[in-house]
């Protein structure tokens, strides 16, 4: 089977530190990790090759050439090819000019099915799949907690989905997008020993708009259909705040509090 | 008058129909015309509320089939030219949205929690970054106006009662699916904490005791919540979060312990009438939410506070 993996390098949201004099957030200097659904969404690629060896998976990325290392680190647990899409030109891109800078690589490929998280950490808007699978006409199921193996190579998979009260289970033709949700159980395993300084490079492919051929006011900013016009911290502070400890009058003021709201 | 069109999901149809106060946030009251959407049968309680109801026909269109859903609101688009269309964020609405936004060619904001206007520019708001900062984003002159509305923010509170018109619609673009519905099962039913009047929530400060909050709740007759440094721990189930990528609660009383309150925490807390929380850092940004503020240990706090509500019982 041929197997795409989309995934996204997003900033450590919980690496933020809050400066509470300014109300602002502090967003310089974060690390940045591989998003966590879409992590489970590669443990699942290498689950189906390790079964069978003739799968090959690609991961495709966009984003700026300074997550290659990031790539290759994946590279080194058994994928066969990362494809980076990276171009000056997609600085600023909404989810819009990205589903179809994405869309338009994908359309020259041949696959049996796309693998991608469901949220990303930092914009959480959860667009990218949905979009991607428009622009290809495929099929698109979020929050994906389960992958039947057996009749994933078949070509009509049974996916267990949660959606928040109930578990469903949909039968789906492939080619489809298939978005897996971080509470699935798909773990992505850590670099073999042996593997630690393999030299991967070869597989590394990069697109640039060269090849994708997009005009300038078509991505980046100027293409965008949305656009941030202010960001804020929001001041939610109450006034009249009542400070204690955990001594008997605070424990007294708080059974007051309570009692006095109907409480107890 | 403008024209907007709402997207019913079956699986909230409350909260779609409360997507009223946000086509008359963003149009003006009065100045909207209000169009739904439902596949199949219309819900009665949308009687009375919209302008037009649009009952899709087709018995082969699935509910959980969104190709077959776009293809429906595409066509209805284009009978109709709305000048906004709003879709409910839930499991499904998430998927539509985006979709149907690509097949229109313009622009969606998604889970949106607030309307603003600046110099006559509507601004959608919204969480990013896990909910610790918001952004307005602004749509770039294209028509119609999309957005996902973040379940259970928005409440339409008007008692006009509207003659409702309502239109049978038999789609033409119905394609052949090949998806299918095997099997949806409960999950297992844990008591939901939306619903909830007190909740007694953990965080960080109280990660290796978390099952001692069961004793304050149980004298409160209050359910356990959880922060996401909790859930994520997996010391407790996603269920019980509260916060951007849990749940967003509105309880009477809100009392957190060893909580910090990051901004994706409190974008959790809507409407919340009363907070203590207690913390050894009486600095933490949920302590300026708070009304007391309990500065010092939580399992402490427990222990002290149970205990002087069974001696006063007695």
């Amino acid at each position: 089977m041929n197997l795409i993996c989309l995934v996204k390098f997003v900033p450590d949201v919980e690496d933020f530190k809050y400066d509470v004099t300014r109300n602002v957030l502090i967003r310089e200097n974060v690390k940045m990790i591989l998003n966590p659904d879409d992590a489970c969404a590669l443990a699942f690629c290498l689950k189906v090759k390790e079964k069978d060896p003739e799968t090959f998976v690609e991961i495709v990325s966009m984003a700026p050439t300074s997550v290659v290392g990031h790539l290759e680190d994946l590279l080194r647990r058994n994928f066969d090819q990362a494809t980076l899409i990276s171009d000056r030109m997609y600085v600023g891109s909404d989810t819009y000019v990205t589903s179809r800078i994405l869309a338009r690589y994908l359309e020259g490929k041949t696959f049996d099915c796309i693998l991608t998280g469901t949220h990303s950490l930092d914009g959480d808007t959860s667009h990218v799949p949905s979009q991607v699978g428009e622009a290809l006409r495929l099929h698109q199921i979020s929050n994906i907690v389960k992958i039947e193996e057996t009749q994933f190579k078949t070509g009509w998979p049974v996916v267990d989905v949660d959606s928040e009260r109930f578990i469903s289970s949909y039968r789906v033709g492939l080619p489809a997008i298939l978005s897996v949700s971080k509470d699935s159980k798909y773990k992505l395993p850590f670099v073999k020993f042996k593997n630690l300084d393999l030299d991967v490079s070869a597989k590394i492919k990069i697109i640039t708009n060269r090849e994708l051929g997009f005009r300038a006011d078509e991505v980046g900013l100027e293409g965008s259909l949305t656009q941030v016009a202010h960001t804020f911290t929001r001041n939610l502070q109450k006034e009249d705040r009542v400070f204690v400890k955990t001594d008997e009058e605070g424990i007294d003021t708080v059974y007051d509090f309570l009692h006095a709201k109907g409480f107890i | 008058m403008k024209k907007s069109l709402i997207y019913l999901d079956a699986e909230n149809i409350r909260n779609s129909i409360d997507l009223l106060e946000v086509a008359e946030l963003v149009h003006g009251k009065g100045e909207v015309e209000t169009y739904a959407l439902c596949i199949h049968q219309c819900p009665k309680e949308a009687y009375g509320k919209f302008d037009v109801i649009i009952n899709v026909q087709d018995d082969s269109i699935q509910t959980y089939d969104v190709l077959n859903i776009t293809n429906c609101l595409e066509e209805m688009h284009r009978n109709y030219t709305f000048d906004s269309i709003l879709i409910p964020a839930t499991h499904i609405g998430r998927m539509l949205a985006p979709r149907l936004s690509m097949r229109l060619h313009v622009g969606l904001v998604a889970d949106v929690t607030a309307i603003d206007h600046h110099d006559g520019e509507l601004e959608m708001i919204r969480p990013a970054y896990s909910g610790k900062i918001m952004a307005g984003i602004v749509n770039r002159g294209r028509v119609p106006i999309m957005m996902s509305v973040r379940q259970n923010i928005f409440s339409y509170t008007s008692h006009q009662v509207k003659n409702t018109l309502s239109i049978n619609v038999y789609p033409t673009s119905i394609q052949a699916s090949n998806i299918s519905l095997l099997e949806m099962k409960v999950k297992e039913k844990t008591k939901d904490i939306r619903e909830s009047t007190v909740l007694i929530s953990g965080g960080g400060g109280v990660m290796d005791q978390f099952h001692r909050l069961d004793e304050l709740a149980l004298e409160l007759n209050a359910q356990v919540s959880a922060s996401r440094r909790i859930v994520d721990s997996g010391i407790a189930t996603r269920k019980i979060q509260v916060g951007q990528s849990g749940h967003t609660v509105s309880p009477k009383l809100y009392i957190a312990l060893g909580i910090y309150g990051s901004l994706q925490h409190i974008e959790g807390l809507k409407n919340v009438e009363n907070i203590i929380s207690v913390n050894i850092d009486k600095d933490a940004p949920i302590c300026s939410l708070s009304d007391i503020v309990v500065e010092g240990d939580a399992v402490e706090f427990i222990e002290k506070l149970v205990e002087k509500i069974r001696r006063e019982k007695v």
